[in-house]
C-alpha cells in the first residue's frame, strides 16, 4: 500500500464529449451531476456506490480494500463514458467496493499462486495516443481487431465491430444485452471486476445464425508497448463473441509485446466473453507470448447451448505471471468440449497458472481436457481444473488430463484436478502425471538408433509441446508457435 | 556400472543405462532389434529415422539430409517391406500391432544399414506372409561385408534367412555350434537330442 496514487488527468480531458450533467444513464449509480472541482478519488467511487447501496437497501459496505479502489479509481477515471457499458461497470464498481486483494491464505483460488508482482510497481494507464504502432496483420486473414495497449484501434470485417460503432439492430440489442448479463456473472473475481471498470469499448463479433465462417478467422491481435519500467502499465481489452444458432466461427487471439527487444512493463487483464448458441460452433486458437516483464491476468468466459461446440487450443510462453481463468457453463444438452492448453516456463520466477472450471448441469455432454505443462529453471507452473458434474448431467461423458514435466530440481508445479460429481450416470476420467525427467526408455531407443542424448531430449521436449500446438487449426499461427517453442526449449537449455 | 577404467556419476537407477555409450555402438554399426519395441508418442517414425540417419551421416563427415531430399530414400524402403507409407506420418510404434512394430525395426534397419545386427525374435507376432516379407527384406541386406545374429524358437525364420551357423544357448552359455542342419536336427528331436551331441 505504499505505491504514490499518480496525478489524475485534468478535469476537461477526462470525460471526452459528453456533458457532465448528462453522462451517467438512470441506472444504479446514478451520480449527482458533477459541479465545482472533481471530488478527491478516494470518495467518488465510495460516494457511487454509497448511495446505490441505499437504492437498493442493500447492507452497509463491508470495509474497502485500499488498494483495489485505488487502482479501481485510477481505471475509472481513465475510461471514457460508454452507456452501452455502464450496468457492467457499476456492477463491478459495486464488487470492487467490498472484495479484497487476494492473498494467498485467504482466498483458495490464489493459494499457489503468487500475484505480489501486481504490486511491486505503480499502476499506470495507457495515454490517449496508441504507443507504438502495432504489427500489421497477416494478410490472408480477412476479419481482424487490433487493440493498442487495451484500447481498440481497429475492427473490420464482415461481422466485426466495436460495441459502440455497431448500428442499431437485432445484433447490438444481442451484444448489449450480453454484456449487460456479463454484470451478474457469479464466479467474478477482482479482475473481471476491474476489466469491467476499465473497458473502453468492446470489440464484438457477431456472426449471424447459420453463417459458416469458421474457415476464415477472426484475428484478434493485442499489442502492449507498456512502459519503461518505472511502472505496471494497465490496460483492459475486452471482447464479446456471439456465434447465433447455426453458425461457425474460429477466432485467433494472440497477445504480444511490442517495441524494444525484450519488451515492455505491463499488466495485461483482458476478457474475452463468448456465446456459442444452439448447435454452433466456436473454434477457438489462443496465443500468449507477452514479455518477460509483463503481467497477463485473462479471463475466458464461455456459455454453451443445447448441441453447441467450443473447441479450445491455448499456447502460452510469455509474462513473467500469467493467469488464465477459463470458465464454461453448458446452458444445454449434448454439448462437445475440448479444451488443450500447453504452458512453458522458461524464464526463472516465470508463473503460469490455469484455473479452468467446466459446470455441467444439462445431460450426455462430451468433453476433453488436456493440460501439459513444462517448467524450467525456477518457474512455477498451476493447474487448477475443476469440472462440476451436477445432478442433471447425467450421460455426461468428461475427461481430464494433465502431464508435467519439471526439468529442475528448482522448478514448481501444483497441479490440483478437481471433479465435483452429482449425477450418477455419468462418465469421467482424469489423469495427472508430473514427472521430472522424460521416459528414459524413450530417450533410450533414440540411443540404440544412434541419436544422441542431447537431440533425443530437445525432440521429446518438442514434441510435448507439439502435442497441443498441432491442435490449432490455421498452418501459419501453428508453425509460428512451434517455432518459437523450440527457440525458448535452445534458450532454456543454454541457460540450465 | 562400473565402465572402462573411470567410475560412471551418481544417477538415478533409471538413467542408468542411459551412456554415450549406446549412441557410439550404434554409429559403430551395430543395430539392436528389440523384442518388444516401445512408442514414442509425439515423434512421427519419419523424423526419428531422419534424425537417425542424420546422426550416421555427421559421424561420417556427410552433410545432414533435409525432410524432403530424405523422403525419396525412405518411401522406396517402406515399399520394399509392403508397409503403408503413411505409417511415415504416425508416430513411432504408436498403434501398432507387435508384428507391425517389429516390420517396423526391420524397417529401421535397412534405412540406417548395420555391420551387424542383432534380430531378438524378430519372427514372433508375425504372420505368414509378413515374416516373408521381412526376411526377404534381411536376405537384401546381408552383403559379405556384414552378419546377422537371430535369436529364434522356431524353424520357419531359418527356412527363409538360411544360417551359415547355428548356436545352441543354454543356461547363457553357448553349448553346441553347428550349421544348419543342427537346427533341423533339433526340429525333429527336440533339444534332448543334442545331449548326445555334447
Amino acid at each position: 500500500n505504499c505505491a504514490p496514487i499518480p496525478s489524475p488527468l485534468p478535469p476537461d480531458e477526462r470525460h471526452g464529449e459528453a456533458s457532465p450533467a448528462a453522462m451517467s444513464p438512470p441506472s444504479l449509480c446514478a451520480a449527482p451531476p458533477r459541479a465545482g472541482p472533481p471530488p478527491p478519488p478516494l470518495l467518488r467511487l465510495r460516494r457511487r456506490a454509497a448511495s446505490s447501496v441505499a437504492a437498493s437497501r442493500a447492507a452497509a459496505p463491508s470495509v474497502s480494500d485500499d488498494l483495489v479502489l485505488r487502482i479501481a479509481e485510477q481505471l475509472e477515471d481513465a475510461a471514457p463514458s460508454s452507456p452501452l457499458l455502464d450496468p457492467l461497470r457499476s456492477a463491478s464498481a459495486l464488487s470492487l467496493l467490498t472484495t479484497p486483494w487476494p492473498t494467498r491464505r485467504s482466498n483458495e483460488a490464489f493459494r499457489f499462486t503468487d500475484i505480489s508482482y501486481l504490486r511491486s510497481l505503480p499502476i499506470s494507464t495507457p495515454t490517449r495516443t496508441p504507443g507504438l504502432a502495432p504489427p500489421p496483420p497477416p494478410s490472408d486473414l480477412e476479419s481482424h481487431v487490433l487493440f493498442s495497449d487495451g484500447r481498440l484501434v481497429a475492427a473490420s470485417g464482415a461481422h466485426v465491430s466495436a460495441l459502440a460503432d455497431m448500428p442499431p439492430g437485432h445484433a447490438r440489442d444481442r451484444a448489449a444485452a450480453a454484456v449487460a448479463a456479463s454484470a451478474r456473472f457469479s464466479h467474478r473475481d477482482i479482475f473481471y471486476d476491474f476489466n469491467a471498470v476499465g473497458a473502453s469499448d468492446v470489440a464484438v463479433v457477431y456472426v449471424p445464425e447459420w453463417a459458416k465462417m469458421a474457415d476464415d478467422p477472426v484475428h484478434i491481435m493485442f499489442a502492449y508497448s507498456g512502459s519503461d519500467g518505472a511502472s505496471l502499465m494497465m490496460s483492459n481489452p475486452r471482447v464479446l463473441v456471439i456465434a447465433e444458432k447455426g453458425a461457425e466461427v474460429a477466432i485467433v487471439e494472440e497477445h504480444f509485446g511490442v517495441g524494444e527487444e525484450d519488451g515492455g512493463c505491463y499488466w495485461a487483464n483482458p476478457v474475452v466473453d463468448i456465446i456459442v448458441e444452439e448447435g454452433a460452433r466456436v473454434v477457438h486458437s489462443y496465443v500468449q507470448r507477452q514479455s518477460p516483464a509483463a503481467a497477463h491476468t485473462k479471463w475466458t468466459t464461455v456459455q454453451q447451448n443445447t448441441s453447441s461446440k467450443y473447441e479450445f487450443v491455448e499456447v502460452s510462453t510469455g509474462a513473467r505471471l500469467n493467469r488464465h481463468n477459463l470458465h464454461i457453463q453448458q446452458l444445454g444438452p449434448e454439448t462437445e468440449t475440448e479444451l488443450s492448453t500447453f504452458h512453458l516456463t522458461s524464464q526463472n520466477k516465470q508463473i503460469h497458472d490455469l484455473h479452468s472450471r467446466l459446470i455441467l448441469d444439462h445431460p450426455r455432454g462430451f468433453s476433453r481436457q488436456l493440460h501439459k505443462l513444462i517448467a524450467c529453471g525456477t518457474g512455477n507452473g498451476i493447474f487448477d481444473g475443476n469440472i462440476q458434474v451436477n445432478r442433471y448431467a447425467q450421460q455426461t461423458d468428461a475427461g481430464q488430463q494433465t502431464k508435467c514435466l519439471l526439468l529442475s530440481p528448482k522448478a514448481v508445479v501444483n497441479v490440483k484436478p478437481n471433479l465435483q460429481i452429482i449425477a450418477d450416470d455419468v462418465k469421467c476420467t482424469h489423469g495427472a502425471a508430473i514427472s521430472g525427467d522424460l521416459d528414459p526408455n524413450e530417450l533410450f531407443y533414440f540411443q540404440a538408433r544412434g541419436v544422441d542424448a542431447k537431440t533425443a531430449t530437445d525432440a521429446l521436449l518438442f514434441s510435448f509441446g507439439a502435442q497441443v500446438i498441432n491442435r490449432i487449426p490455421f498452418k501459419a499461427i501453428e508453425k509460428k508457435a512451434l517455432a518459437q517453442l523450440k527457440e525458448l526449449l535452445a534458450v532454456s537449455r543454454q541457460n540450465n | 556400472m562400473r565402465s572402462w577404467g573411470r567410475t560412471a556419476p551418481a544417477r538415478a537407477p533409471s538413467q542408468r543405462f542411459l551412456l554415450a555409450i549406446h549412441t557410439t555402438r550404434s554409429l559403430a554399426g551395430l543395430f539392436m532389434s528389440f523384442q518388444a519395441p516401445i512408442e514414442i508418442p509425439g515423434v512421427s517414425n519419419y523424423d526419428f529415422l531422419l534424425m537417425a540417419i542424420n546422426a550416421r551421416r555427421e559421424k561420417d563427415g556427410l552433410p545432414a539430409l533435409g525432410p524432403l531430399e530424405f523422403y525419396s530414400v525412405v518411401s522406396q524402403k517402406v515399399e520394399a517391406l509392403k508397409m503403408e507409407p503413411k505409417i511415415l506420418d504416425r508416430n513411432v510404434n504408436e498403434g501398432f500391432s507387435g508384428g507391425e512394430r517389429k516390420r517396423n525395426e526391420i524397417l529401421q534397419l535397412s534405412v540406417l544399414g548395420a555391420d551387424l545386427a542383432l534380430l531378438d525374435e524378430i519372427d514372433s507376432g508375425l504372420d505368414v506372409d509378413a515374416l516373408e516379407d521381412v526376411a526377404h527384406a534381411v536376405n537384401g541386406l546381408l552383403t559379405p561385408q556384414n552378419s546377422v545374429l537371430m535369436i529364434t524358437h522356431y524353424q520357419r525364420l531359418l527356412d527363409l534367412i538360411k544360417p551359415s551357423y547355428v548356436h545352441i544357448m543354454e543356461s547363457g552359455k553357448i553349448v553346441k555350434t553347428g550349421d544348419s542342419s543342427l537346427a533341423s536336427h533339433i526340429n525333429e528331436g527336440g533339444y534332448k537330442s543334442i545331449a548326445s551331441f555334447v
